[in-house]
């Protein structure tokens, strides 16, 4: 009989009896969303060369130019060169490239992951580590990613294809940045840190899972699209030429060369732009369809006009927030760019829209949803390590709704219930959405987040308010922000706090203040440490024994009580925050002296105020820099098994569970089975031998079920860790902060790491997000799972993470909205910081997983993202599926 | 002279590296599908009077400088069709 006090869970996966059940009805799109869905999912990531050859010929050309200005021009020639691709249908234009799915690389950034294997770049990137995620990595295998060459397209990264006509030319350009990259440069520069070899100890042993500096230099961050809606690109232009005027000849000439290199870089863009304006002319030339003609007409008349001026419509802002938001993903490789609060940027243009009778609201929904399309064609070219490892394949474009008025009122509105409404009828990865929750929010408005939630989507994901500004007023009170200030914040990539300003944009004669990004990227640094496997080197005294590498000295305690043994891992943990920090603000520093952000810069306060662009610390906000962990749930459940099996009950003694770990717990490891969860691993021959100990460690207390004795654990950690990151500096001299995501890296790093002292077997992913629980183990319910996540003060971290899977039975139908919306009301009223919900029946995920061609179009909630499932790798697929089920609340 | 299909054409819409569609009959066709009596090249280095071929799939423009010949050149200011193909 089942315990009827706890809720009833499926331990490891078991299965309930009932039929597979779906989710709350879907609705569906627009016929014309529709269509541009289809064929988004019939298309393929694809790669061209058009914009990194005129970047790179261009830039040679240039050689001695003040490094921003070549910089400027290199960028001006990749985007007047883009040749200009539009879709039958599109109300919205415009891509980073030529293809539906189109990325390129961008070797003035990095130049080796995409060469072949054999060639010499690729192996020296191999053997300082910058690689080694890579090989850990499991791709998805299906939907567009190009797993495999064929015919006459070749894949790279498992992903991405090119057409084989392009690849001699490929390795031509990135040869030309052979030891001019900001990777090679900084790469150059790094190794002069004292202790060096260490880090690239740490990465070849993916405790550290990647460099920020030349993989993913921005992202992770809100954008700001004020100016080109007040001003139009003619109007910064004029700003620019005004400041030219002020500075040309004055100390602090690096303003003039700034203004200079912005005006340059929108003459690229106003050209970029142009060239979509005459492709839909001539389209409009040689279409058949008078309402199709018409259409493109008005979309050349609407880019020309975009080209130089402000938008006059919500239908031109739109698409000024489009193109813009497409033109910073060109000029740097970027995850996490999120467009924000932009329902509330827009909310002005379609108030007077819809006033003036010029707009109704299903057209407003058709256009959102084109919208979402859009996003979602978003592809990032780079490395498997980064774009599987850690993305996912996603790119992580957060549009936030709700939250605080600049004056303290609910800012939810009218616009932001139709955002959800088209994250219902057109479910698509991106934008994925974030509801900024705060008490003063009215009903109806959260009841349709619960609405949007419960069809499966795995957004909005529900973000505390209060707590976000909490953290940022903690962490940028000394650069100026104030409780105003702090309520303009959004989520910068899947989960990034990110401050934002307010600004004042003028519409016939009235100013609406609109919220926006005002600082740089929000999670560059040290990123990410692998916690199980810095606790697995601690144990053996400084070695990794699965490459039986020294990573770092012996750390000369014996471990002989729990507290040494603590003390002993933040001792390593330190170090490592140490070296990386130091590497990386190197790494950093190249990337803003060799590719400078103008884009980004222009569009950012106060960086055309200052006359300095974002890496010359030219935003308000500026302390950017964090560490990011993974693992925290397995650290402290293995912390919690060696405090109860080591120290206090002496089951066991450390060498018996070094010896326990090294033989994983008598069982085969996740690399022979396949399968990267606990739930399929297969006994070996001697598994009895370690069978007591491995069911001992199983049955050690485990976070999530409000247990004071594992929950002081992590609050222990929690307290340490985001007060030391504080201690660590920024390229920009400021602290630093603790981020707290796992993104993907949960696959990766528990594939690099052995068994843990938990009971997890080596290889298999590790629990998700920072205060999820590890499957299985969450036995008392989501709300003892509430207690133990909420022991520590969430806003202390840039963000912590929750992630739950609930079977679609339990939120059926009004009531359980109802009962739904008390319940995330719960945890984020006990001060948690963020919660998101797989409504799913995990038996569907299985057949998914089985048959993945029948389930295209399945979402699912992974870490802070929503992605298609069919686009998971294996490790990741294997963990969503068997985290624990609520069939009960 | 590279070989030439559907991705040469003005007319060509390319939805990924494995295909696209055609502009004027909206029919789904492949990069490399041979040319129709309808097409009309599109400018690319290999149609260009200053582009001399390397090796495959590499050459130079105006004899010095990287090129490919496949590049659409619609938006190069120094493109010159050559009479010649």
């Amino acid at each position: 009989m089942p315990d009827k006090t706890q809720a009833h869970v499926n331990y490891y996966g078991s299965e309930p009896d009932a039929e597979v059940a779906s989710r709350d009805s879907k609705r569906q799109p627009t016929a014309r969303a529709n269509a541009a869905r289809e064929l988004y999912f019939e298309a393929k990531s694809s790669v061209s060369m058009e914009f990194p050859y005129w970047y790179t010929r261009r830039w040679e050309q240039l050689e001695g130019e003040i490094p921003i200005i070549r910089r400027a021009e290199a960028l001006k020639s990749g985007f007047e060169h883009l040749t200009a691709t539009i879709y039958p249908g599109e109300l919205l234009a415009m891509g980073k490239a030529s293809y539906l799915r189109g990325s390129f690389p961008m070797p003035w950034l990095s130049e080796a992951f995409f060469m072949a294997a054999e060639d010499d770049l690729y192996k020296e990137a191999q053997e300082s580590g910058k690689l080694t995620a890579d090989t850990f990595t499991t791709m998805g295998k299906g939907g567009g990613n190009v797993t495999k060459s064929a015919g006459r397209v070749i894949s790279i990264a498992g992903k991405f294809g090119l057409r084989v006509e392009e690849m001699p030319v490929m390795i031509e350009v990135a040869k030309k940045w052979k030891d001019k990259s900001v990777d090679d440069i900084g790469h150059k520069y790094e190794q002069l840190v004292p202790g060096y070899k260490e880090k690239e100890a740490l990465m070849r042993s993916v405790i550290c899972m990647f460099d920020s500096g030349y993989t993913l230099p921005q992202g992770r961050e809100v954008m700001n699209y004020y100016y080109p809606l007040q001003f139009g690109i003619d109007g910064i232009i004029r700003n620019c030429e005004d400041g030219i005027a002020d500075v040309a000849g004055y100390p602090g000439m690096d303003r003039l060369y700034f203004y200079k290199a912005v005006i340059l870089t929108l003459e690229g863009i106003k050209q970029w732009i142009k060239n979509y304006a005459e492709e839909a002319q001539l389209l409009a030339s040689i279409e058949k369809d008078e309402k199709q003609k018409n259409e493109y007409l008005e979309l050349a008349e609407r880019l020309e006009w975009l080209s130089s001026k402000p938008p006059r419509s919500f239908h031109d802002a739109l698409q000024m927030v489009w193109l813009f938001h497409a033109a910073v993903q060109n000029e740097d490789a970027i995850s996490g760019l999120s467009p924000g609060r932009i329902g509330q940027v827009l909310y002005p243009y379609w108030q007077r829209d819809i006033k003036n009778g010029v707009l109704d609201r299903e057209k407003s929904l058709e256009l959102l949803e084109c919208m979402r399309i859009k996003f979602t064609e978003i592809d990032c070219f780079a490395s498997m390590g980064v774009v599987g490892g850690v993305l996912s394949g996603n790119t992580f474009n957060n549009l936030c709704v709700g939250g605080l008025l600049k004056d303290g009122s609910s800012a939810a509105n009218e616009l932001e219930m139709l955002i959800l409404e088209a994250g219902i009828t057109c479910d698509t990865p991106q934008p994925t959405l974030s509801l900024l929750y705060d008490e003063k929010l009215p009903e109806e408005f959260l009841l349709k987040g619960i609405e949007c939630t419960k069809i499966g989507t795995g957004y909005p994901a529900w973000v505390n308010n209060q707590v976000a500004m909490e953290f940022l007023l903690g962490n940028y009170a000394h650069e100026g922000m104030n409780p105003e200030e702090a309520r303009a914040w959004g989520i910068g990539g899947c989960l990034e706090t990110s401050p934002g300003s307010w600004m004042p944009l003028e519409i016939d004669n009235e100013i609406h203040w609109i919220p926006g990004g005002s600082a740089p990227a929000t999670s560059v640094g040290v990123h990410f440490l692998n916690l199980p496997k810095l606790l697995e080197v601690t144990l053996f005294d400084g070695m990794d024994m699965r490459t039986g590498q020294r990573i770092f000295p012996p750390h000369g305690y014996a471990l002989e009580t729990y507290d040494e043994t603590w003390q002993a891992f933040k001792d390593y943990f330190s170090r490592a925050c140490h070296v990386l920090t130091l590497t990386n603000n190197i790494q950093h520093d190249a990337w803003r002296k060799i590719s400078p952000s103008l884009v980004n810069s222009m569009l950012k306060p106060d960086c055309l105020a200052k006359g300095k662009d974002i890496g010359q610390m030219g935003c308000r906000y500026n302390t950017t820099f964090n560490i990011e962990s993974c693992g925290t749930t397995n650290l402290v459940n293995s912390l919690g098994s060696l405090k109860m099996n080591v120290y206090t009950e002496k089951n066991y003694t450390l060498n018996q569970y070094r010896e326990a770990i090294l033989a994983n717990f008598g069982y085969q490891t996740a690399q022979e089975t396949g399968s990267y969860s606990l739930i399929d691993q297969v006994p070996t021959g001697d598994y009895h031998n370690w069978k007591k100990i491995h069911s001992q460690s199983l049955g050690a207390p485990k976070f999530g079920n409000d247990n004071p004795f594992v929950d002081a654990i992590l609050k222990d950690w929690e307290d340490w860790f985001c007060d030391m990151a504080h201690n660590y500096r920024s390229l920009y001299d400021q602290p630093m902060y603790a981020c707290q995501i796992s993104v993907s890296t949960h696959g990766p790093m528990g594939a690099v790491t052995l068994a843990s002292p938990d009971g997890r077997l080596s290889g298999t992913t590790f629990s998700d997000g920072s205060v999820s629980a590890y499957p299985g183990t969450d036995k008392n319910g989501p709300y003892a799972l509430f207690n133990s996540a909420t022991c520590w003060n969430h806003a202390q971290s840039q963000n912590s993470q929750l992630n739950i899977k609930i079977h679609p039975s339990v939120v059926n139908g009004r009531e359980g909205s109802r009962k739904f919306l008390e319940l995330i009301r719960a945890y984020l009223r006990k001060g948690g910081f963020h919660v998101q919900f797989n409504i799913v029946d995990s038996r569907m995920l299985k057949q998914a997983q089985a048959e993945p061609d029948k389930f295209r179009s399945l979402l699912v909630r992974v870490a802070g993202f929503t992605q298609y499932w069919v686009e998971l790798g294996k490790q990741i697929q294997d963990e969503v599926i068997s985290r624990t089920e609520y069939e009960e609340l | 002279m590279e070989e030439t299909g559907c991705k040469d054409c003005r007319y060509y819409l390319p939805v990924d590296v494995f295909r696209g569609m055609c502009k004027l009959s909206k029919d789904p066709i492949t990069p490399d599908d041979p040319l129709c009596a309808a097409m009309e090249h599109i400018p690319k280095c290999k149609f260009c009077a200053y582009y001399t071929t390397d090796k495959d799939y590499l050459g130079k423009c105006m004899g010095s400088i990287l090129a490919y010949p496949d590049m659409i050149a619609s938006k190069c200011a120094d493109f010159k069709w050559d009479k010649q193909n």
